[in-house]
């Protein structure tokens, strides 16, 4: 497959509407391209070692560097070596994934709602409408639904939290009443307090495994819905003194996810992982004001730091765990981490931190710029995580299949990379109240430096904690917020 | 019901012998015997109506005189109605007539007959005779097995309901050996089926053990999004599946039921979970569910379900093991041996090193000296396995031995016992000299660190042995591991020597480890908040 790229075709006549003098330009007079080495050349520290993880690593590089050189024959770049997001062929791909698919998908049969929410919100995050498919998810959705609270992975399955929370998600996305009013809210709440357990943390579905997904989708669920967070008094954490409620011991069980490395783990004593880094601070957002509830219970400066150390050169994209491969899908796991702590440290307004964890006595400064390179990740994103063939969706690296899981998690992490989010002052000391639920977000493009993608290629922003577009968010709240009891 | 066409026509006691004569034949002037059997129909249609087809096409006028008179002697001969009407002497003229030509008096009825088609999609018009016929015999066939199915049916209802025999006055028992023979016979109707209209029937169906379930159907809306085309046993084991959850049944068919399922999709977690509540409800050795699950944890590494089954299956065992050290013992070892099985294909399974993680908890093997040798040979292996460090980081300060309970990780913990934190310095130190810009080992170090409230600066010397001239522009600088210098910083930040410690972050964002430069000049910002 190397070899295919020491030879250049000339650009394609056929290109010539869709790309501007410069690029045919800069496409012939190779290399010049404005890449720095950065991304072109192998890390200056290299051990001599080699071991399967190293193997793997250089084979990794080996993979995405020509990509990332401007040296793909598929794709036109622009003057920095970077190609433009290709959203006619990816929305054609996602649009197919939502329709029927073949039999090879089998091992989807207990997730559709996830590919429900991953297709539509990343037709979201590309500005496409998606409100058309209402009326075909209103169906879909209600035949997932269980009389006994939640959704299944499909028919007549048994509720499960991370589908559930797909399922709510791709409701708020298409938007509207007839979608808000599938949710049997009543039923849902029971549910979720029989999931919740006396140490804080929830299980994923009846009788499943307690893991921090458990507890950040329980969160979004309970917020975008507006449920209540009193206890049934079947629930395994229900007390008769009525202290204890959906959110008590939340913090705390994602405190104990945190290991020695700063990251966060699926469940306490398990190995850090980039996915539960997203879920334990949208977990503690959800709670109340993040700039009090994160440094309350994580030890930020060494978060920041194993999160900051995801982010590898010359690749750029970011990895899910120390030693482990870059994967576009942390573009989101772990670069929609940034957006969030980035709004902590740098909101005017941030409450007092004292009382936190004891690691974060100090007072946390603003970030200059920025905590990752938004350049770099814009970079994989861009030039490795596109599949460029007819086929489009976006991937997890060169040589993978793309899929809708990629496709919405790439796109998720692009438009983190794009957007700044600030957080307006909070007024209110008490994370109970509304005030500090609906805080007062507002995101504008990043100004970097040097913007290496062409303006067509910003996306649309997705809210830093609930990952959809904030306007689906607000409109989904606020109708439940509305509306009296369920 | 359809009426029913006569598919093969009768032979009549008025029709002429049925070779065909050499008196003109309308349709087909072949002599041979028709190729398929709807050209065979047709020639008989034509030749029990002489010069219809004819008339057909040209018009009574076109024809002879005397095919003339003949077609209307034959249409008033089978016709009573007309024929009543004509006056005797005419009706007598008639019969003469009819005679002499001796054509059929009886027509056959119109030619619109389907023969459907067979299992290729093939018109079964098309066929010879004689492979008609044998399809023929198939669908005979066929028919008396689908009659003592019912037979049998009919049979096991009594029997469900109490009935006695007619005959003995004894109550109905369906014996294993007629249960046998329905399965036979179900095979060989399936055959039968699939070879004549190419129908496949499931498993289940054709299974008298499964006849008193009646399957539920997906029923999904048509315009469902992202629905999964079903491959037809899936199709048919899920909707059993269904219909046996829904009456809470815990069965060895259930168990069987759920194994089928979940070799076809994993990923079913609703299916694992009533496997477990059959395990249970039936009081099923765990011993052999986890043998049994072995074999399905090596061929799908990536999958959730299966080490939460786990994690249930020793929840339940876990009670018979408390009072016994030795089973305990054994039971951890045999447990350890396949994980390290497994964790040979995937030496970073999360899902692997999560469920060793609780295992470690629940058996209370923290000070195992197999379970830490277990890791350091990973380690041996392969010194950037991070899953193995976090794992050992886990049995080194979480026992319960000696750990305060309730602390973060990343808090010192004055139960943390000096010489365990002394010797576990002295592991990592050593793995990182083998690779010094592997992350693992620093983390590693810096954790043992805090956890053990030792001064990062006891490290310095060590840290300092990677790096050379920092600083320097006359290009003697030299960085053999960025992690050094990051923890170096840090270093002299707790030392308060702002300055090296600014030097250090500098230098990383501007050559060492550009990529992080953002996170290096916000690092410099907390120095000086510090």
């Amino acid at each position: 497959m190397k070899s295919s790229f020491q030879q250049r075709s000339p650009p394609q006549p056929q290109d010539d509407s869709e790309t501007d003098e410069e690029c045919i330009t800069e496409r012939t007079h190779y290399p010049a391209f404005m890449i720095p080495d950065l991304f072109t050349q192998l890390p200056l520290v290299r051990d001599a070692l080699v071991t399967s993880t190293s193997q793997t690593q250089d084979e990794t590089v080996d993979t995405c560097l020509p990509y990332l050189a401007g040296e793909d024959e598929l794709f036109m770049y622009n003057l920095h070596g970077v190609p433009n997001l290709d959203r006619e062929r990816h929305i054609k791909f996602l649009h197919s994934s939502l329709g029927r698919l073949p039999g090879r998908f089998l091992a989807a049969d207990a997730s559709r709602p996830w590919f429900l929410y991953w297709a539509l919100s990343a037709l979201a995050i590309m500005g496409e409408d998606v409100s058309s498919y209402r009326e075909a998810l209103v169906d879909t959705a209600r035949g997932m639904q269980n009389e006994t609270g939640g959704f299944g992975g499909g028919g007549k399955q048994t509720s499960h939290i991370a589908t559930t929370y797909a399922i709510v998600l791709a409701l708020a996305l298409v938007g509207g009443e007839d979608a808000f009013e599938v949710i049997d809210r009543k039923s849902l709440w029971s549910w979720l307090c029989e999931l919740k357990q006396p140490d804080g943390g929830f299980q994923v579905f009846l009788g499943g495994e307690e893991d921090i997904r458990g507890a950040y989708c329980t969160a979004v669920i309970i917020r975008l819905l507006n449920l209540p967070l009193d206890l049934t008094p079947t629930s395994p954490a229900w007390t008769s003194d009525g202290t204890v409620d959906l959110f008590s011991g939340v913090g705390d069980y994602v405190r104990r996810c945190q290991t020695f490395e700063g990251g966060i783990s699926g469940q306490p004593n398990a190995e850090a992982h980039g996915a539960y880094a997203f879920c334990a601070l949208g977990a503690l957002a959800l709670l109340g004001d993040p700039r009090r509830t994160i440094p309350r219970y994580l030890d930020v400066p060494r978060l920041i730091s194993w999160l900051s150390s995801r982010q590898y050169a010359p690749e750029a994209g970011f990895s899910g765990r120390t030693n482990k491969l870059v994967d576009g899908c942390y573009s989101h796991w772990v670069g929609g981490c940034f957006p969030l702590i980035e709004a902590c440290l740098s909101s005017p307004g941030a409450p007092d931190q004292a009382a936190g964890h004891p690691a974060n006595a100090v007072r946390l400064p603003p970030v200059p710029e920025s905590l990752f390179s938004r350049e770099g990740l814009i970079r994989y994103i861009l030039c490795c995580c596109q599949d460029q063939s007819k086929r489009g969706g976006l991937r997890d690296k060169p040589g993978k299949m793309s899929d809708a899981y990629h496709s919405c998690y790439v796109l998720s992490g692009l438009s983190s990379a794009q957007h700044q989010w600030q957080l307006a002052p909070s007024g209110t000391e008490d994370d109970s109240t509304a005030a500090t639920v609906d805080l007062v977000w507002t995101v504008l493009p990043y100004l970097d430096d040097v913007q290496v993608f062409d303006q067509k290629n910003l996306v649309r922003p997705i809210h830093p904690v609930y990952a959809i577009p904030l306007h689906s968010q607000q409109a989904i709240r606020s109708y439940f917020l509305a509306k009296e009891g369920f | 019901m359809p009426p029913k066409s006569k598919a093969a026509p009768k032979p009549k006691g008025t029709e002429p012998s049925k070779q065909p004569t050499p008196t003109p034949s309308p349709a087909s002037n072949t002599t041979a015997v028709p190729a398929t059997i709807a050209a065979r129909s047709q020639f008989r249609y034509d030749d029990s109506r002489p010069h219809d087809a004819a008339r057909l096409k040209i018009g009574l006028a076109g024809l002879p005189r005397d095919e003339q008179a003949a077609w209307i002697s034959a249409r008033f001969a089978r016709t009573p109605a007309a024929r009543t009407r004509l006056p005797p002497k005419a009706q007598r003229e008639l019969w003469r007539q009819v005679n002499e030509a001796s054509f059929p008096v009886r027509a056959l009825r119109g030619s619109k007959h389907s023969w459907g088609r067979d299992r290729n999609e093939s018109e079964v018009s098309g066929y010879s005779a004689e492979r008609f016929d044998e399809r023929e015999g198939r669908r005979a066939q066929l028919t008396c097995l689908e009659v003592a199915s019912r037979g049998f049916r009919e049979r096991r209802e009594r029997e469900g309901k109490g009935v006695r025999d007619i005959v003995t006055g004894d109550k109905i028992v369906v014996t294993e050996a007629e249960v046998e023979a329905e399965r036979i016979r179900r095979g060989e109707m399936a055959a039968l089926r699939s070879e004549l209209y190419g129908t496949v029937q499931g498993s289940f169906a054709l299974d008298p053990e499964w006849d008193d379930i009646v399957p539920i159907p997906q029923g999904e809306p048509e315009a469902a999004l992202a629905a999964i085309a079903y491959p037809a046993d899936y199709d048919e084991a899920i909707s059993y599946l269904r219909a046996v959850m829904l009456k809470k049944e815990y069965s060895q068919r259930c168990l069987r039921l759920t194994e089928t399922i979940i070799e076809m999709n994993p990923a079913h977690y609703t299916v694992w979970l009533y496997r477990a509540s059959n395990v249970f409800a039936l009081k099923l050795p765990i011993t052999d569910e986890m043998e049994w699950l072995n074999k399905v944890a090596l061929v799908n590494l990536k999958n959730y379900q299966i080490w939460h089954h786990r994690h249930l299956l020793v929840d339940n065992l876990y009670p018979t093991l408390a009072g016994n050290p030795d089973e305990l013992a054994r039971f951890a070892t045999t447990e350890r041996k396949f994980l390290t099985q497994i964790l040979v294909q995937d030496t970073k399974n999360y899902h692997v090193w999560s469920y060793r993680s609780y295992l470690v908890g629940k058996l209370g093997v923290w000070g195992s000296p197999e379970e830490l040798k277990s890791i350091e040979d990973l380690i041996d292996d392969d010194v950037r396995n991070n899953s193995a460090w976090s794992h050992r980081f886990f049995l080194v300060f979480s026992d319960p031995a000696h750990t305060t309970p309730g602390l973060a990780a990343t808090e010192p913990d004055p139960a943390a016992p000096q010489d365990i934190t002394d010797r576990e310095v002295e592991y990592a130190k050593e793995k990182i000299n083998l690779a010094p810009q592997n992350q693992s080992p620093w983390n590693y170090l810096k954790g043992v660190l805090v956890k053990g409230s030792q001064k990062l600066s006891s490290v310095e010397d060590f840290a300092s042995g990677f790096v050379k001239g920092l600083g320097n522009k006359d290009g003697s600088e030299a960085v053999q591991s960025t992690h050094a210098l990051d923890l170096l910083a840090e270093i002299y930040a707790e030392k308060r020597e702002k300055e090296k410690a600014d030097l250090c972050l500098r230098r990383l964002g501007e050559k060492w480890d550009r990529i992080r430069i953002g996170y290096w000049e916000w690092r410099r910002k907390c120095l000086e908040e510090a």
